[in-house]
C-alpha cells in the first residue's frame, strides 16, 4: 500500500450515538466559556496574552546614562541580519571616549523576522527585544522605525524586556568553533600558549 | 578576489634572470632567486607567513617578531623577512615551535591593544584580527583598565591617528622615509609607552597620505575620508585602472549597492608599486550620481534636433527628453547630410575601445577628426612630482597618440567651425564645449552632438546630449604613458539610459549601414587589434590584472621627451 494512505472501517454502522458524543463536548465547553470563566478568547487590546521572558518582540536600543545611545553604530547587527532590515548611518561624536555612534538607526519591522540574531551580535548589549508585538500601521514607511523610536524606555515598561543577551552567552558558539579549527588544522590545543 | 595575491606582494619580478636556489618550505620543493627572503618565497609556494612590519615594497625592518619560522640547522627561530634564502635550505611555518612563537609574539602585541573593534574602520582588513583568528585564541590575561593608555582621535588632516591601536611596526615611518622622503611619522617616549606621532601633531601634508592608512597593518592609521562611511566587509572589490592622470595607477574600486565608496592601490610592481596618489583616490566622488546625465535630450528650438512633436514646438524648457535610440536616429541623419562637412573630436578620458568605434564613426562620414584639446599629449610624460603623479590628468591620452586620432588638429576643427564649413560637430567629451575662446565658433555650427557624463552649464552650448557611463561603469582598457594596455572593469550599472561610449558611436555606425559586429568591449578590443599595429595579438584576457606593455616607439619617445 502506498504511503500516506489512510484506511477507513466502513463495517460500522453510522449511529446517532457517535454525533451526540460531539455535541456532547461542544456542549460542555460552551458552558465552560459561558459560566466557568475559562474562555481562550483574550480580549485584545485591553487585555494581553502573557508572553515569555524571552519573547522577541520590537527591538530596543538601550541608553547610556545620560539619555545617548549605547550603540556604537559598528554593524554587527545588520550584518548578521538575514533580513538586510537594519540600516544604520555612523557619526563621530564630539567625546572622544566613545568616538562613534548611529546618526541613523532604522529597523524596517515588515521585513524584520524577528530572529535575534541582532540581539546576539551586539557587542555592547545595545539593543535587545521588548515583549510589544501588537505593531499596527496604515502605511509601509510607517513601519520603519527609528532610532529615537527604537530608543523610547516607555514600552519597555508597559511590556516588559524581552529577548537579550543575558540570557545565554552568545559569544560561546563562535569561540568553540574557532578552537576547533585551529586544533583540528595545527594542532593547537586551547588555552594560554604553554611556557 | 583576483588581485589580492598580488596585492599581498605575490609576483617580484627581476630584471635580469638571477641565479636560483633550492628550498623546501612546509615539505613543498621550489626554486626561488638567490636573493629572495623566506617570506617572499613562501608567498611564491602560496603560504602566508604571519607578519605585520613586512611589506613588499618597503624596506625590511624585521621589528614584528610575528614571522618567526624554524630553520633546520638552526638553534633558534628565525624571522622570515630578513632570511635570505639558501641552497637546500629547509624552512618550516607550521612547527610546534614556530607555532608557538607566532601565538606567544601575538599575545605580546595585544597586551596593550585596546578593544576597539566595534569602532575601528580597520576591522575586518586587519592583520591584528585575522592573526588572531588564525593562530592566537587566546584569552588575554591583561585587564581591559591595566592597559597602556595612548593618544586616540589625533586628526593629522587626511589620516586620523590612534596611537593605542598601533603595533609599532614602523611601515608609516619606511613608507615616509622611503617613498615620499617627506618623515614626518617618528616613535616618541620608550618601552610600553613608545607611539608613533608627527611633530607637534602637524597634518600629514603630501599628496600620498591615503597609502599610510593602507600600510598600517592595523588601525592606527585610518583614512579620514572613509571614516566611519561603511564596514569594509560589506564592500565588493573590482579590479580597475585609476582614470586620475596618464600613470594608470591599477587599483581596486570597492562599492555598495552600485556605488564606489573609495578607491584602494592595487599592486603593480611595473605601475605604481602599492602606491596611488591622493587625488587619484577622490576619483570615486567624480561618479557622483545627483548631477549624472541620465537620459539623452535635444533642443527644441533647434529645428534639426529632434522629431517634431505633435503638438509643435516652444515651451519654457528648450531641452526635451528623448530616447537613446531616437537621438542616435537624429545624430545618424546629421551625419548623413553633413558628410565631409562634418568634425569629430574624441577625449582622452574614453577607453581605447570608445575611441575606435569614435574613429571608425568618423572615418565612416569623412570628416575632421582631433583629441586634442588642451594639448595633453605635450604633458603625457611629464611628471606633477617625484612619485606617481603626472601632469596630464587623462587616464588615455597614449591610447590616443596610439590609435592615430590626432590628425586635424583642434584649431583646425574650430576654424571650419566658424568658417561656416561644418554642419554636424560631434564631441566624445565635453571639453570643447568648456573652452571659453570657442564660444563664437561653435556659435557658428548648426547641430552639436555631445556625450557626456555630468550636468554642466558647458552643455548649454550644445544641441543633442547623448548619456554616456563613467570609467567605473564601462569594460575597456587604458594606455598609460609607458604604453602600457590596461584593463578597466565594470564595477556597477551605469544610470538609467547611460551607455558606454562605443555603443553610442556604434549605434550611430550601425544606422548609417556600417558594419561594427561587436557586442561587448572585448569585441571592440578584438576589432581594434586587427586596425592598429603596435596592439595585434593583444586579448582582453591576455591582458590580465597587470596589463601588457607595448614596445616603444622610438619616434614618439624622442618627440615627447623634448617637449618635456
Amino acid at each position: 500500500m502506498a504511503a500516506g494512505v489512510v484506511t477507513v472501517n466502513r463495517d460500522t454502522k453510522p449511529g446517532i450515538y457517535p454525533v451526540l458524543v460531539g455535541m456532547g463536548i461542544t456542549l460542555k465547553n460552551m458552558m465552560k466559556t459561558m459560566f466557568g470563566r475559562a474562555a481562550a478568547t483574550v480580549q485584545f487590546p485591553e487585555e494581553k496574552r502573557p508572553t515569555s521572558g524571552r519573547y522577541r518582540g520590537i527591538h530596543i536600543l538601550t541608553q547610556r546614562l545620560d539619555g545617548t545611545p549605547k550603540c556604537v553604530a559598528c554593524y554587527m547587527c545588520a550584518t548578521a541580519c538575514p533580513a538586510e532590515c537594519i540600516y544604520i548611518e555612523a557619526g563621530e561624536r564630539p567625546e572622544a571616549t566613545i568616538e562613534k555612534y548611529p546618526t541613523r538607526f532604522e529597523i524596517d519591522l515588515l521585513r524584520c523576522v524577528y530572529c535575534g540574531f541582532c540581539v546576539d551580535a551586539c557587542p555592547e548589549e545595545a539593543i535587545f527585544m521588548s515583549r510589544e508585538n501588537d505593531l499596527v500601521g496604515t502605511s509601509r514607511a510607517e513601519m520603519i522605525i527609528d532610532r529615537d523610536r527604537l530608543m523610547e524606555r516607555a514600552k519597555l515598561v508597559e511590556y516588559g524586556p524581552g529577548y537579550r543577551p543575558t540570557d545565554h552567552d552568545v559569544r560561546r558558539p563562535v569561540r568553540i568553533a574557532a578552537l576547533e579549527r585551529l586544533k583540528q588544522e595545527h594542532g593547537i590545543v586551547p588555552g594560554p600558549p604553554a611556557r | 578576489m583576483g588581485g589580492s595575491a598580488n596585492a599581498r606582494g605575490g609576483c617580484f619580478e627581476m630584471s635580469t634572470p638571477p641565479k636560483m636556489t633550492k628550498i623546501t618550505i612546509d615539505g613543498k620543493e621550489l626554486d626561488v632567486p638567490a636573493g629572495t627572503t623566506v617570506i617572499q618565497a613562501g608567498l611564491m609556494a602560496g603560504i602566508e607567513i604571519p607578519h605585520f612590519c613586512w611589506h613588499p615594497d618597503l624596506p625590511v625592518d624585521g621589528n614584528c617578531r610575528m614571522c618567526l619560522v624554524e630553520i633546520e640547522k638552526m638553534p633558534k627561530l628565525q624571522i622570515a623577512c630578513n632570511m635570505m634564502v639558501t641552497d637546500g635550505m629547509v624552512v618550516r611555518t607550521t612547527s610546534e615551535k614556530a607555532v608557538q612563537a607566532h601565538r606567544t609574539t601575538l599575545e605580546f602585541l595585544l597586551v596593550n591593544h585596546p578593544i576597539d573593534c566595534p569602532v575601528c574602520d580597520q576591522a575586518g582588513e586587519c592583520y591584528l584580527q585575522d592573526q588572531y583568528m588564525e593562530h592566537g585564541l587566546h584569552d588575554s590575561k591583561v585587564q581591559p583598565e591595566e592597559k597602556v593608555r595612548k593618544r586616540k582621535v589625533v586628526d593629522l588632516g587626511p589620516i586620523m591617528l590612534d596611537a593605542e591601536r598601533c603595533v609599532l611596526c614602523s611601515r608609516c615611518i619606511r613608507f615616509e622615509a622611503n617613498v615620499t622622503g617627506t618623515n614626518s611619522f617618528e616613535f616618541v617616549n620608550r618601552g610600553d609607552h613608545t607611539q608613533i606621532a608627527t611633530f607637534e601633531n602637524r597634518p600629514i601634508m603630501h599628496n600620498y597620505a591615503g597609502n599610510l592608512a593602507d600600510v598600517c597593518p592595523v588601525g592606527a592609521l585610518l583614512s579620514h575620508d572613509f571614516r566611519f562611511k561603511m564596514r569594509v566587509w560589506f564592500l565588493e572589490a573590482t579590479d580597475s585602472v585609476c582614470p586620475g592622470c596618464s600613470t594608470g595607477c591599477n587599483i581596486f574600486i570597492d562599492h555598495r549597492d552600485g556605488e564606489a565608496q573609495r578607491l584602494r592601490p592595487r599592486r603593480n610592481v611595473e605601475v605604481n608599486k602599492s602606491w596611488m596618489c591622493d587625488v587619484g583616490r577622490t576619483e570615486y566622488k567624480r561618479i557622483a550620481l545627483e548631477t549624472r546625465v541620465t537620459v539623452a535630450r535635444g533642443r527644441r528650438s533647434n529645428p534639426l534636433t529632434l522629431p517634431s512633436p505633435p503638438g509643435g514646438r516652444g515651451g519654457p524648457n528648450d531641452w526635451e527628453n528623448t530616447s537613446g535610440p531616437t537621438a542616435l536616429d537624429v545624430l545618424a541623419e546629421r551625419l548623413e547630410e553633413a558628410g565631409a562637412a562634418s568634425a569629430f573630436v574624441a577625449t582622452p578620458q574614453a577607453t581605447n575601445e570608445d575611441l575606435f568605434a569614435f574613429r571608425a564613426l568618423a572615418e565612416k562620414v569623412g570628416g575632421m577628426l582631433d583629441f586634442r584639446v588642451g594639448d595633453p599629449q605635450d604633458r603625457v610624460r611629464v611628471r606633477e612630482d617625484n612619485v606617481l603623479l603626472r601632469a596630464d590628468r587623462n587616464p588615455n591620452t597614449q591610447g590616443c597618440l596610439d590609435q592615430g586620432l590626432g590628425r586635424a588638429g583642434v584649431k583646425e576643427i574650430l576654424a571650419a567651425c566658424a568658417a561656416g564649413r561644418i554642419q554636424t560637430l560631434v564631441l566624445q567629451g565635453p571639453e570643447l564645449l568648456r573652452l571659453p575662446q570657442a564660444g563664437e565658433a561653435l556659435a557658428k555650427v548648426p547641430f552639436i552632438a555631445v556625450m557626456a557624463t555630468h550636468e554642466e552649464p558647458a552643455l548649454e552650448r550644445a544641441h543633442l546630449v547623448l548619456p554616456a557611463a563613467m570609467w567605473a561603469e564601462v569594460d575597456g582598457t587604458f594606455t598609460n604613458y609607458q604604453r602600457r594596455v590596461q584593463r578597466i572593469r565594470r564595477a556597477f550599472a551605469a544610470p538609467d539610459s547611460a551607455v558606454p561610449r562605443w555603443q553610442l558611436a556604434a549605434g550611430a555606425l550601425k544606422r548609417l549601414g556600417a558594419a561594427f559586429p561587436a557586442a561587448t568591449a572585448r569585441d571592440v578590443f578584438a576589432l581594434l587589434t586587427r586596425s592598429v599595429p603596435d596592439y595585434a595579438g593583444l586579448d582582453f584576457r591576455a591582458l590580465g590584472s597587470g596589463g601588457r606593455a607595448l614596445p616603444e616607439r622610438p619616434d614618439q619617445v624622442a618627440t615627447q621627451e623634448a617637449r618635456a
